[in-house]
Formats: structure tokens, sequence, C-alpha cells
């Protein structure tokens, strides 16, 4: 039975009444994250250090509340939608940049720090932070380690995970952990690794020690556009199969790229059928030296202009279109739906086809914006939720896109995770023993289930015996029908 | 001491599971230049994973390969080539890909290619009771369920035995050069790090300072004009390969520290090498008293120093959560069989 009143009013007084929230307008505001899935909540908590952090787990320990982690709630999958009688434990007000070690390549900051203001901080000391989810406005550090956020620039230098050094963690139970050092080795099981990526499903990171790069000598952004699909991603492979890396390789098809240039004026070819945007880096050296390779490879594919950022300027603004397109979609219909899937980077020509073939099945607007890459797809369903029998359309092409891309040998998620939305997928790509081990990484951490409940793992996966009742739903004609109870899109 | 050499994962399974049943305790050996790493431990079995030593598939284009966990790092490495790419690891030839990853060794190139657990994209093990588990996905990215690769790498054998890996691959570089200089060793070392830009690695010993440089060919002759100008006296080698610099003794420990903390580790030793930037340094030592209190000295210094050759083990650091590791190993290991005590925190 849980009791939320009498956590409310024990939180209220260890972290002070401001930072609690239990009226009906905050808890619908929280009931939710950036996914569609809705939940409900029943308090929301805003502590200020590891300390209120503890008080909250312990409260919600003491009360019979689950416990949902949030950061600045801009996931897509619903991670941070809460079930039920759920706690919503938001990170946001643990903002400060603690110390930043250049001698140490290393910064400890806290989980609601933005990742952009991080960036920003570092600009001085010549290093940076290397992962720049498009989010990295408004998304936090927090919720960049629990969904091991990926951006741009991880194709060179490594998605989340290879960032964090080691975390500060609170357990169901209340005790503090330190994973992962300071130093390049720790001792014991790298728990480190499976804390990042676990969706608020293991602890909450009160603390983040990242790691620091250094800034490269030279950048060169590039923007190359062509007539097809197929030879812009076909350039893709071509200048990986020539041995070179691009820090970031982006591609845009023509809605997004129309859509983006009428936001942000970036001068985008809104004839071409798609772009490209290859940043490349290094010495001025190597710089040149790939800048050359990339070319050739898109001069093989017919491209139709290179155009290359003369100053800083300029390459700001080429960025500026990619990274607003999320926002500048709004233009063409008031909602989306934003898919994340992976595939083999040579498939993503056949991948591609196949989603413009479902939207037209659907009858649904499609763009795509994506870490071409690293083969990770953002196909986009713009459409009018209040236009009856739409949202159960763009669901069921959500659910042929994410069959589609297991179906080329790709993985369910690539940044955005598992959540509530795709937790149903989870048996198309594990078998039942494989999702029994899970469920056991998860229970040697949170024994009694009371970290995030019902999300990541679909139902009847349990650690026990390995056994695993298979959750029949990834079957299910849609992913609403196997949404848990108390949650609805 | 009774031997396993299982011809495939079925077997591997079949030859736990048995394990499991009789509680006869195994190690897990690759190709044995690993297996100094751990604590010591008494077993019944060695369970050999050489036979499973398949290239099941590489794409250079996807810039992944996925390899049985018995494959020889030199076998590996030259079918790599063929493609332009390599496993940034610079292990010995005859060591397998399961026991660096076992092993948790990572390339002294540290600094360019990153750590070994970043390029397991998928891996699978067969778990001390015989249960074929799988997690990860061919794709460079992959944020789908959790991650029980990253628990496998740097195990030691003691979860599960690694039978298969998707590993990210990198293009071979085009040029290298290894600048050596007799000059001065931390201070030398020092400049370079912060004057070459992007280098592979910076090593400082006693007396002695190098700098590993790869990439084009014209990066390569910009790092070697920015190493000039810390240094003149620069000898410049080309050699392909850059093995682990670590100083040759009975006993070699290697010492794991916030990367500033390094002079404060080395003071007053003479037979040790440092990768600056990255926070490692091996230190030769003579016997266990010597090691006992080199690791008091990381110890304070906030670090841990494992014995990478010889005895002495992985020393007595409290493990962090020590309640969330016995779950995880008894949820792996339930008959305790593999490797008993061998990991860290006597597990």
């Amino acid at each position: 039975m849980a009791h939320a009143d009498a956590a409310r009013r024990e939180l209220e007084r260890e972290l002070g009444s401001d930072e609690v929230l239990a009226d009906p307008l905050a808890l619908r505001l929280y009931a939710r994250d950036a996914s569609m899935v809705e939940g409900s909540a029943a308090l929301v908590a805003f502590p200020r250090s590891p300390t209120d952090v503890v008080a909250c787990v312990r409260a919600a320990a003491r009360h019979g509340l689950s416990v949902v982690p949030r950061g600045s709630g801009t996931g897509l999958a619903g991670a941070s939608t809460p079930i039920g009688d759920a706690l919503v434990v938001v990170t946001a007000k643990m903002n400060r940049i603690l110390e930043v070690r250049t001698e140490d390549r290393l910064a400890w900051v806290e989980p609601g720090v933005f990742n952009l203001d991080l960036s920003v901080a570092l600009v001085p000391t010549g290093f940076t932070y290397a992962p720049d989810p498009s989010s990295q406005q408004v998304s936090s550090i927090g919720g960049n380690v629990n969904t091991n956020a990926g951006g741009p620039h991880c194709l060179a230098y490594g998605v989340t995970s290879a960032h964090v050094l080691a975390m500060d963690v609170v357990l169901q139970d209340g005790e503090t952990i330190r994973v992962g050092a300071e130093g390049p080795e720790a001792p014991g099981y790298d728990l480190r690794g499976v804390v990042v990526g676990s969706e608020g499903t293991l602890g909450i990171v009160t603390a983040a020690c990242v790691r620091l790069v250094p800034l490269p000598p030279a950048v060169r952004t590039m923007l190359l556009d062509f007539d097809t699909v197929e030879e812009c991603a076909g350039t893709v492979s071509d200048i990986i199969a020539r041995g070179v890396v691009p820090a970031a390789l982006e591609m845009m098809d023509q809605g997004i790229v129309r859509a983006a240039e009428r936001f942000a004026h970036a001068g985008y070819p809104v004839d071409a059928a798609a772009i490209l945007i290859v940043e490349i880096d290094g010495t001025p050296g190597a710089v040149e030296a790939q800048q050359a390779e990339v070319v050739a490879a898109a001069r093989a594919h017919a491209v139709r202009t290179v155009r290359v950022a003369a100053d800083e300027a300029e390459r700001a603004l080429i960025w500026k279109g990619r990274k607003s397109a999320f926002g500048a979609v709004a233009q063409i219909a008031p909602h989306y739906h934003l898919h994340d899937c992976v595939v083999p980077r040579t498939k993503l020509v056949e991948v591609l086809a196949g989603v413009y073939a479902i939207a037209n099945r659907h009858d649904l607007i499609v763009t795509n914006v994506f870490h071409a890459g690293d083969g990770n797809l953002h196909p986009l369903f713009s459409f009018d939720r209040n236009v009856p029998g739409t949202l159960e359309r763009v669901l069921r092409a959500s659910d042929e896109v994410v069959r589609l891309c297991v179906d080329a040998g790709g993985a369910l998620s690539g940044e955005h995770g598992i959540g509530l939305e795709k937790r149903a997928f989870m048996p198309l790509v594990f078998s039942d023993d494989d999702l029994a081990a899970q469920a056991c990484v998860r229970a040697a951490f949170d024994p009694e289930g009371r970290m995030n409940p019902q999300k990541v793992l679909p139902d009847g996966a349990r650690c026990g015996d390995f056994a695993v009742a298979r959750a029949g739903s990834a079957d299910a004609a849609d992913a609403a029908a196997s949404l848990p109870e108390g949650t609805w899109i | 001491m009774d031997l396993k050499h299982p011809g495939g994962v079925a077997d591997v399974a079949e030859v736990l599971r048995d394990a499991s049943g009789s509680g006869t305790r195994v190690l897990i050996v690759g190709g044995r230049r690993h297996i100094d790493r751990g604590n010591a431990c008494e077993v019944d079995a060695e369970l050999w994973t050489t036979q499973l030593d398949r290239l099941e598939s590489y794409s250079p284009a996807e810039m992944v390969a996925v390899v049985g966990a018995g494959m020889r790092i030199g076998d590996l490495q030259a079918a790599l080539a063929g493609g332009g790419q390599e496993w940034p690891v610079d292990a010995p030839d005859d060591a397998t890909v399961g026991g660096v990853i076992a092993a948790g060794v990572s390339s002294p190139r540290r600094l360019r290619v990153g750590h070994v657990r970043d390029t397991v994209l998928e891996l699978s093990i067969v778990t001390g009771d015989g249960r074929q588990v799988r997690s990860g996905a061919q794709t460079v990215k992959n944020v789908t369920g959790y991650d029980l690769h990253r628990l496998a790498t740097g195990s030691l054998g003691t979860l599960g035995c690694i039978v298969r890996v998707a590993l990210k691959l990198r293009p071979l570089p085009k040029a290298c050069a290894t600048l050596v200089t007799e000059d001065g060793g931390l201070d030398v070392g020092g400049r370079l790090l912060e004057h070459v830009p992007l280098p592979a690695a910076v090593v400082a010993t006693p007396n002695a300072a190098y700098v590993r440089l790869e990439g084009f060919p014209e990066e390569v002759r910009e790092q070697i004009a920015a190493a000039r100008s810390v240094s003149g006296g620069f000898e410049v080698h080309d050699e392909e390969r850059f093995l682990s610099p670590a100083p040759a003794s009975p006993i070699v420990a290697e010492a794991a520290v916030a990367p500033s903390r390094i002079p404060r580790i080395v003071e007053g030793r003479n037979r040790w090498a440092a990768l600056l930037g990255v926070g490692l340094t091996w230190f030769g030592v003579d016997d266990e008293p010597a090691l006992a209190a080199l690791r008091r000295g990381v110890a304070e210094a906030g670090g841990v120093a494992p014995v990478i050759a010889g005895p002495g083990g992985l020393g007595d650091t409290p493990l962090p959560a020590p309640d969330v590791h016995r779950r995880l190993k008894d949820a792996f290991d339930p008959a305790g069989i593999l490797a008993p005590g061998r990991f860290w925190g006597g597990l």
C-alpha cells in the first residue's frame, strides 16, 4: 500500500516544501517525458544534493512508492514516464559543474548539467566533452548517461559510455556506490558500463566523472548534395571503405532539408534528394587528406555540389539546420513521432526505401535526418493526432519500421533507449535466456524492483532460474497494445 | 588436471553444464598470454577455447568483424589488414580475442584508439551453468537492454566463457612513427603530451620519453615537427608494431591512477614505464614485499596495481558494492565453478 501523503510530508521536511510537488497540475506535467506515452505520478521531488536523493529513495521505499528518475524529460522512449504509485525524482536542480581537471582529462558534474553548458564551459580549457546529442541545449548529462546518448560526433569519438569514467549512484536502498574510477581501470566488474544506458532502472546517478578530449587543432565541415538518396547513402559507405572515419557524417532527406531550411536559412539546397553533412577534424594535414578522400568518394557517387564551410560562422550555420531539424518539422504537422534504430550502414539504402514504402502504405508523411555513419536512422512521422485514425496509423507504421530494421540485422535503439515504447519488441532481438540474464543484472542492483519498474525489459523477463514467460506482445499488432496497465498514448 | 578442448559453442555449454553439476572448478584458457592476471586459484580442469577460432564475418564497409573467441590475434589482424583495418589492441599474435577481452587489456595506443571495452559491440558467453547468453548488437551504436558484454569484459573468466564477439574495427593508419629521446623522462613526456597534437601514446620512463604517432602521412609529419619543438634529440623509428612498453621483471604490476598522479607514484622508483595522459604505469618489482609497498603508494594516490606478469594477483582493494558483485557472480555462475577466487574481492 503506497502512502504518497506520508512520503510528501517526510520529503517536505527533508528537502524543503518548495522542492516537493503533489498538486494535480504538477502530477500531470510529470506524468510523461518527451515520448508519446503518458502515465501517472504520485509525487514529484527536486533534490538539490546527493543527500536529498538518498532521502527520496528511502522515503519511497518506506512508503511503498516506486522511484522514477528524470533529468530534463527529453527522453523519447518513455523511460521517465511514471507508472502507478511513483515518486518522480527530478535531478534538474543538481546542475553544478563540480570540478574540471584538465591535467587528469576529466570533469565531475552533477546530473542536471545541460550537455551544451558543459561543452561551453570547457571551451577555454582546450578540451571538450565529445557526446553531442541533438537535444544538447536542454538534455542533461544524467539523462545522457542513462540513455548512453549519441549525437553526430559519436562516429569518431564513440558514444557516451566511452566518455564516462565513473559515477556516484544511489541504489534502491539508499546506499551510494561509486562505479568506475578516475583512473583508467577500476577494480571489479564494469558496473559503470551497465549503469550507462540503464535508463534509470539500476539507481540514480548523483555525479558523473566524464572524460575530456582535446579539441582538435583543425575542423572542416562540408555539405554535399545528391540527386538520389541511393547515391547519398552510397557515399557514406564509400567514405568509410576509403579508411576515413569523419568526426560526423549526417544525412538529411529532401523533406527534412526543406523544413530545416525554412527554419534555419542555412543555404541548404532544397531541390536535392538528399544531403550529407561531413565534418572532419584532426591536424591541418589530416583534415586536408580526409577532405580529398571524402570528395573523391562523393564524386564517384555523382555529387552535385561540394560546399566547404569557409569560416566558423558558416560551419555553425550548416550545423544549425541539422540540429534544429526536429524543431523545424513543426511546420509540417502539429505532432511527430521520432524513431531511433540502427542498421548495418551498408543496409541504409534498402532500409530507407522500406521506410518510404511503409509511410506510403499508411498514408503518412515521413522525413529522415540521421547519423548515417553509424547506420543510426531516425525516421520521423509528422501527423495531426486530432484527425481520427491517424495515431493508429502512425503506431502501425512505427511497428513496421522496427521490424524492418531488425530484419536488416539492426538493433532496436541506437541512442534513445527502450523505455516503455520498445520493451515489447525486446524478444525480437533477444532469446529468453538473454532476457533472463538481463533481468539478473537488474535484480543484482535492485532486488526488490523499485527503481523505474516495467521499463526496458518486457513483461515476463525474470532472473530466477532464467526461465522466461515470453512476452507474447512482440507479435501484437501495435506497440500501444503492449503498454503496461496505467499508461496510454 | 583435466583438459577440455571443445570444438564448438554447444560443446562449451555441455562442458560447463557438466562441471556445474559435478562441482568441477574450471579455468578458461585462450592463448595463455594473460594467464597471470587475477588471483591464484585452484581448479580441477582447464577449458581451452582455441578451437573456436573462426572469422565468421568481416565487412570492411561496416568496420565490424564477428569472430570466435578462440581466434588468435595474429590471424585476425592478418585477415583485417586485407580490408585495410585493425582491431586496435596490440596483443601478442598468439593471444586470443576472448583472452584479450576477458583480461580487459587495452592497447598502449589508448589515447587515440580508446579502451578495449568500447570495441566490443556484441558478445556471447556460455554461463557457468551452461546457458548461452548474448548481448549488444552487430552495429556500432546500440542502446538495447543491459550491456552484459560490459560485465564480461575484464571479468577474467569468472562469469562465463566468452565464445563469440562482434568487434568494432578502425582503419589501419596510413603512416606511423615512434620518436625516442634519452633526454629525460616525465618532464619531456609531459611537454610532448602538451605540444604534440593527437598522439597515439606518450610514454615516459625514468630517463627516456617516447611518443607514438600515427595517421595520415601529412599528419605524422606535422606531429614529428611538433615533437621536435619539444626536444631536438629524437631518434625516429618507423616500426609498424607498438607493443606494451612494460619493463621486463619477475613481477610486473600495472598501476592505474588519475594521470596527474603518475609523478607521485613513480617517485623514488627506477623500473617503470608510464602512459601519460592515460594514467597507466607499469612497474617492475622483484618480490611480494616490494609489490605490497608499491600497492600502498598507489592506493594512497587513489588507484589500484594488479599484477599482469608473475605472482601477486590483483591486490586486496575492496570491491565497490560487494553485494551487487556477489549477486552478479551467483546469477552467472551459480555453482561457483569458474576460477573461484581469481577475481577482485575473492569472487
